[in-house]
């Protein structure tokens, strides 16, 4: 390896490193806390003399009083993420279709306007939404969480997804046309198989998204059996004596989903379905 | 198959008007082919046979039924794009099979027709892949067999070759040109390229700036050029094409140009009038001839050799058969054959 070549690999590890690091800490501490009995949690060693998996079964039992609705909070938050999920994405897919490839009147405007939507932080619509969602009734019930997310999901997802269907070939729609395709038939049998690879990255962006939304969720849901656990995790904090080798257990508990799901849909991420459809 | 006819079919983009009411008959199972620089409105034209451009004006019709508002997936067409756009997440049998899936026919109907349209274009072994393991070639006629299963009243092709190296671009020429003669569908083919349009079409309309120029059989088109633009368009190499004079003595005519005589068959313009003067490379005879030129540069080509040579201030081409022992720099004696110089108005461009 040549000397120049050298001090750029160097470079990129100085940087590399300490990155790592930082990303990494806290979830070591969230691993070893939960790994811990309740007396050694804060002993300030690197790793527990007596690693223990009882934390987690204290947790799948529901054993303790913050974790009398585990069960049913994940279920919220697993309900609500796929809920947001699925629903940015029928939103978005038709109307970058309509946009890009009907090429609809006004696509322009509505592309910009969710451009625009970017601008506003989503804090500064938290009591404008609460006051919606009470006057349609639906505090305390999951649907104004799902609503609420994909308002906000929505201009992203659109934006991508326009982004995305542009760059598919114009030549694959008019072939489809006179091959005798009605604009549903494009939709379904030529469009949403080549979209897939941004769908997927769309609709787990979103799902993430609602996944781990913690302000909305507080602020529209209170009842302990419609709150995602992401807010029961903080009702952990509400007392001076935090069980907090619980909180870390049902924590990593709760990353683990969306882990699972980037390893899964991995591959679709990187795209390259079109190569192939046209000469470039 | 189908005849096909344009009436006075005109076509604005915004402001800019890029069709200038052209009106064209193309007969059923003739091989129809558009060719012009780009810009000139083939391809515009071919998109609005197909139904993928609204018609400013004018009337486009396909069997005798006017189609101006009929949707591309009923004028009963196909059509064969430059970049072939197949679908990538089908395989090879599925992209051949889509219209047909879309009519709703039967599965075996669609398995027999794709398996016809397979085997027409040795396909066969390739029917379960996808385009992207396909060569480049293979795509072409995978879009081909697209166009073929339907048996449509018309195939259109907007430049199909020009993604292909040279090759095989003569190969898929020789192809289609087969496959028309096979079928006899009527054919309308959009090319830039004059080579392609003289070797396949039956006749060719010349395009340039929305009109056509000229629309005759290929032979025709080379040895009767209606215009200047024609005669620099088709043939390769070019026409040679210079400024001069008509001279007329003696119910004898000729052109001065390049400082020397050109002869002329017949009289035809009137004395003192400014022509271009146009004769084709392989029309100058090397050997005992009235005009003086000297060798700049000689290529040979195995079959041919083109001399490039200058006469008075102007460089001209020469084509002759076989090898050519002619080094640069020596002095040449060219015969121009005089019944097939081609003279033009110097203003309007058209043929004396």
């Amino acid at each position: 390896m040549s000397p120049r070549r050298l001090a750029r690999e160097a470079k990129l590890w100085l940087i590399a490193v300490p990155v790592l690091l930082w990303t990494l800490l806290p979830i070591y501490h969230m691993v070893l806390f939960s790994l811990s009995s309740k007396e050694s949690a804060f002993s300030g060693a690197l790793w527990p003399d007596k690693p223990t998996l009882r934390n987690f079964g204290t947790v799948f039992r529901q054993e303790h009083f913050y974790l009398h609705h585990f069960w049913a909070q994940i279920w919220n938050s697993l309900w609500i993420a796929v809920a947001v999920g699925v629903l940015t994405l029928v939103v978005a897919t038709c109307a970058a279709f309509a946009i890009s490839r009907l090429k609809l009147k006004g696509g322009r405007t509505v592309m910009n306007a969710a451009l625009f939507t970017y601008f506003i932080p989503a804090a500064f619509l938290a009591v404008p939404m609460y006051k919606a969602m009470g006057a349609y009734g639906l505090l305390n019930n999951r649907w104004s969480l799902v609503l609420a997310m994909v308002t906000l999901a929505s201009p992203y997802a659109i934006w991508v997804l326009k982004q995305a269907s542009d760059r598919l070939p114009w030549e694959l729609d008019e072939a489809a046309r006179i091959d005798g395709a009605t604009p549903l038939q494009l939709f379904r049998l030529v469009y949403l198989p080549l979209m897939m690879p941004s769908l997927v990255a769309i609709g787990t962006y979103a799902l993430l998204l609602a996944w781990n939304e913690y302000l909305y969720a507080f602020l529209l849901l209170s009842h302990e059996n419609t709150i995602p656990l992401a807010v029961g995790l903080a009702h952990f904090l509400a007392s001076d004596d935090s069980p907090w080798e619980l909180l870390m257990a049902t924590a990593l508990i709760y990353a683990l989903p969306p882990a699972a799901i980037y390893y899964a849909f991995r591959r679709y991420m990187v795209g390259g379905v079109t190569s192939g459809a046209v000469k470039t | 198959m189908a005849a096909v006819s344009f009436r006075e079919v005109k076509k604005n983009f915004g402001k800019t008007r890029v069709v200038h009411g052209i009106s064209l008959d193309i007969a059923d199972g003739e091989f129809m082919v558009l060719v012009g620089p780009s810009g000139c409105g083939k391809s515009t034209l071919l998109r609005m046979l197909a139904g993928l451009e609204d018609i400013t004006a004018g009337t486009i019709t396909i069997d005798g039924r006017t189609v101006n508002d009929v949707e591309s997936k009923d004028r009963d067409i196909a059509m064969v794009f430059q970049s072939y756009a197949l679908y990538p997440h089908m395989t090879v049998r599925e992209n051949m099979g889509f219209s047909l899936r879309l009519r709703n026919d039967r599965k075996d109907v669609i398995e027999k027709r794709v398996a016809q349209a397979a085997k027409i274009l040795n396909l066969e072994p390739y029917l379960e892949r996808y385009p992207r393991e396909l060569s480049g070639g293979q795509r072409q006629r995978v879009a081909m067999g697209r166009a073929i299963v339907r048996d449509p009243k018309v195939f259109l092709f907007d430049e199909p070759l020009s993604n292909l190296d040279a090759k095989l671009r003569v190969a898929m020429r020789a192809e289609i040109k087969e496959l028309h003669q096979r079928l006899k569908t009527t054919t309308v083919y959009v090319t830039h390229d004059q080579v392609e349009a003289m070797t396949m079409a039956d006749r060719i309309a010349v395009m340039n700036e929305g009109r056509i120029e000229q629309l005759g059989e290929p032979l025709e088109l080379y040895d009767r050029p209606d215009n200047l633009f024609v005669a620099q368009f088709i043939g390769a190499p070019a026409m040679n094409v210079f400024d001069g004079k008509i001279k007329c003595e003696n119910g004898k005519a000729w052109v001065e140009a390049l400082g020397t005589r050109w002869p002329l068959a017949g009289v035809r313009g009137s004395d003192g009038q400014a022509v271009k003067y146009g004769i084709r490379p392989e029309h100058l005879r090397l050997g005992n001839g009235g005009v003086a030129a000297e060798m700049e540069v000689v290529e040979p080509m195995g079959t041919a050799t083109e001399l490039i040579v200058k006469v008075g201030d102007g460089r001209l081409t020469v084509l002759t058969q076989g090898r050519s022992r002619a080094a640069p720099g020596e002095r040449i004696l060219l015969d121009p054959e005089a019944h097939q110089a081609h003279v033009f108005d110097a203003a309007s461009g058209r043929r004396i």
